[in-house]
């Protein structure tokens, strides 16, 4: 399960992250809503450290990530070593441009396992094969990202990340920069992927998508999340005059 | 001795090097520029062998270097008839080398203009030459600005080339200063700060050119 | 065209080919040294790259190359003029490399790299398998044009007396007055040689835009 208490982070002078918490339990799926500019992009990316956080902490499983508390009580950065193995529990979906161009589908998936993981190469091929056939592109193995739609290159990303065997997935607005006829497919494997029972964050505009899968939705408002419930809660019984607000313009 | 020594005793030395410099630079950008103006509209017009040449020479001058036509120019125009000054045939050199550029910095230009205006105008009932003059070439120009600068730079850099043909400018008088003094350092040193300073502020000139005409 | 002078440019142009082979690859090693420091997470780093960026690219090359030529006597390294010419071109198209690559760098989109961080990829493999190719891929066209601009350069140095092409060229008509034969077969060689990198640059691209990745040309 994942923890986060009082995360706090600034770009410079302005701050995006005003002390967050946040609890997912093992195999729960988070759905983050809320205008642009309320930090939840933010928050997505200080889980897996891609950006630094000021304050606050996050635990995997009881283990802090990221920051260790040192001697001297301030907190410290972990190796770039810690951090590597500590990515690689996790795996990240971002909007678009996530394969690498000069890899075919099957390279790309595999590089993970192979070269973090150290997972010898039949064996990383075997694993490759089969979660492209799981995300429907088994006809696509040897293609280059160039040679695929944009539903097609999201589903390779999706099954590179879980070629890592991660204990959490994050989406950043994966179906945001698709054709509308594309997402369906795109959303058709995350669907399937509840059965994995994986902790799943995901950044979305999609709220009829949200509702049907997430367990819970957080809104969040300028830095700090001002509503969390079930979709149930959030979509049909908001609360909060911004949410309200928000999915009235939304509608 | 110390370097603001030698700035005040060799001032007036480096102050005619950047003179030349500076003249034969900016003659020679004016140049290139009206020179590069006329290979381009020799590749517009009609006839095929004018493109086709501009094409050959444009070619022959990205890949050759720039010494040759200068040496081409100091050494062979006396052999026919014309026994020009040193710092003309640089000049002339620069010119031509720079030209082809030029001729390629405003064909991109012109590329970049939409071919709709092309019809708004030939709508508007505009002859070809008022078209050129009132839609094309403002626009060219505006689009070209930044990489004639680049190449305006480029230009005034080739200048110390014709420290080789014994143009008085910056460098040669570098060289004569170190074989005066054998103080290279200083010498060179001061030269290079000189070449950046009028680099420096040939791009600011552009740039401000930019910015004048690009909110019209 | 007197006799023996076009052995003499064709020797002549080897050297060039070979003065300019020599700057590519020490300056394309130069760049992979440099080209990070612009990426560097101290604000004086990047300030000493953008300063030595700024200073040998504001410089005529002919400039540097007396400085050098004048400088290494001075620290006591006779290394005669090929050493000298070598390393004036490494410094100067070093820097014309780095300013390719970091060009190159910044245009590879962000997921890049952060999908590369996300995989945990330790630094060797991240950078065998996704840096370089992908820099490779963004920085072929403005490689091969900074190539040809070497080849240019390289005629540069006979001024501080490195016997090339020019040089070659030059001492022939000074000797025997035909400037224009001599220069003209000059110019066919040095067309011949830049033409040729450039067109080998193209096969390249080509190459590479069928393994599936598109790039832009110039």
């Amino acid at each position: 399960m994942i923890r986060i208490r009082g995360l706090q982070k600034s770009f410079g002078t302005l701050p995006v992250l005003r002390g967050v918490d946040l609890d997912i339990a093992d195999g729960e799926v988070v759905a983050l809503i809320g205008r642009s500019g309320c930090g939840k992009t933010t928050l997505l990316r200080c889980i897996n450290f891609l950006e630094e956080y000021d304050g606050g902490e996050i635990r995997l499983d009881g283990e802090p990530l990221w920051y260790r508390a040192a001697a001297d009580g301030r907190r410290h950065r972990v190796s770039e070593a810690e951090a590597r193995r500590m990515r690689q529990t996790m795996g990240i979906v971002f909007q678009q441009y996530n394969l690498f161009p000069h890899m075919t589908a099957l390279e790309n998936v595999v590089l993970g396992p192979r070269f973090s993981q150290r997972v010898p190469a039949a064996e990383a091929d075997a694993l490759g094969r089969r979660l492209l056939t799981r995300v429907g592109l088994e006809a696509k193995i040897s293609a280059y990202p160039a040679q695929l739609s944009g539903g097609q290159q999201q589903r390779v990303a999706i099954a590179r990340a879980l070629a890592m065997r991660p204990k959490i997935l994050l989406f950043d607005e994966i179906t945001s920069a698709l054709d509308p006829e594309l997402v369906g497919e795109v959303e058709d494997v995350i669907r399937a992927l509840l059965s994995d029972r994986i902790m799943m964050v995901l950044v979305t505009h999609a709220l009829g998508f949200a509702r049907e899968i997430a367990h819970r939705i957080a809104y969040l408002s300028e830095g700090s999340i001002v509503e969390l419930g079930t979709p149930a809660e959030i979509l049909e019984r908001p609360k909060d005059p911004t949410l309200k607000e928000f999915l009235r313009r939304m509608r | 001795m110390s370097f603001a020594r030698w700035v005040a005793i060799y001032g007036p030395t480096y102050l005619t090097g950047l003179g030349w410099t500076a003249v034969t630079a900016f003659g020679a950008a004016v140049g290139a520029i009206v020179w590069g103006c006329v290979l381009l509209l020799l590749r517009l017009a009609g006839p095929r062998w004018p493109a086709r040449a501009v094409d050959a020479y444009v070619q022959l001058f990205r890949n050759t270097p720039v010494l040759l036509p200068i040496y081409i120019v100091y050494f062979g125009f006396p052999l026919v008839g014309l026994p020009w000054p040193a710092v003309i045939c640089g000049g002339l050199a620069l010119v031509l080398q720079n030209g082809a550029y030029v001729s390629e910095i405003l064909r991109g230009g012109l590329k970049a203009i939409d071919r709709v205006q092309f019809d708004a105008a030939r709508s508007l009932g505009l002859t070809p030459w008022n078209t050129f003059r009132k839609i094309l070439l403002p626009q060219v120009l505006v689009y070209s600005i930044p990489a004639l600068g680049s190449q305006v730079v480029l230009l005034l850099k080739d200048t110390s080339l014709l420290s080789a043909i014994t143009v008085t400018e910056l460098t040669m008088q570098a060289k004569l200063l170190t074989e005066q003094t054998g103080a290279a350092y200083e010498a060179f040193i001061v030269v290079a700060l000189l070449y950046l300073l009028l680099v420096s502020t040939t791009e600011v000139m552009f740039r401000a050119a930019h910015r004048a005409v690009r909110w019209r | 065209m007197p006799p023996g002078s076009f052995g003499l440019l064709v020797q002549g142009a080897a050297v060039s080919l070979a003065l300019a082979a020599a700057a590519i690859a020490g300056g394309t090693l130069f760049a992979i040294a440099l080209t990070p420091l612009a990426f560097s997470r101290f604000a004086v780093v990047r300030a000493l790259y953008g300063l030595y960026v700024y200073v040998v690219r504001g410089t005529p090359l002919l400039v540097l190359a007396l400085l050098v030529f004048y400088a290494l006597p001075a620290l006591d390294l006779r290394t005669g003029p090929y050493i000298a010419g070598t390393l004036v071109l490494v410094l100067y198209v070093g820097a014309l490399f780095a300013e390719v690559f970091r060009g190159g760098v910044l245009s590879i989109p962000r997921p890049q790299w952060e999908s590369a961080r996300s995989l945990g990829l330790p630094p060797l493999a991240k950078f065998r398998k996704v840096i370089a190719p992908l820099v490779t891929r963004y920085t072929l066209p403005p490689y091969v044009n900074v190539c040809v601009m070497t080849v240019k350069a390289s005629s540069v140095l006979s001024i501080i007396s490195v016997w090339e092409l020019t040089l070659a060229a030059r001492e022939i008509i000074e000797r025997t007055l035909a400037v224009f034969t001599i220069l003209g077969v000059a110019a066919a060689l040095y067309f011949v040689m830049c033409f040729g990198v450039d067109r080998i640059g193209r096969w390249l691209e080509r190459r590479l835009m069928l393994r599936g990745f598109v790039g832009e040309r110039a």
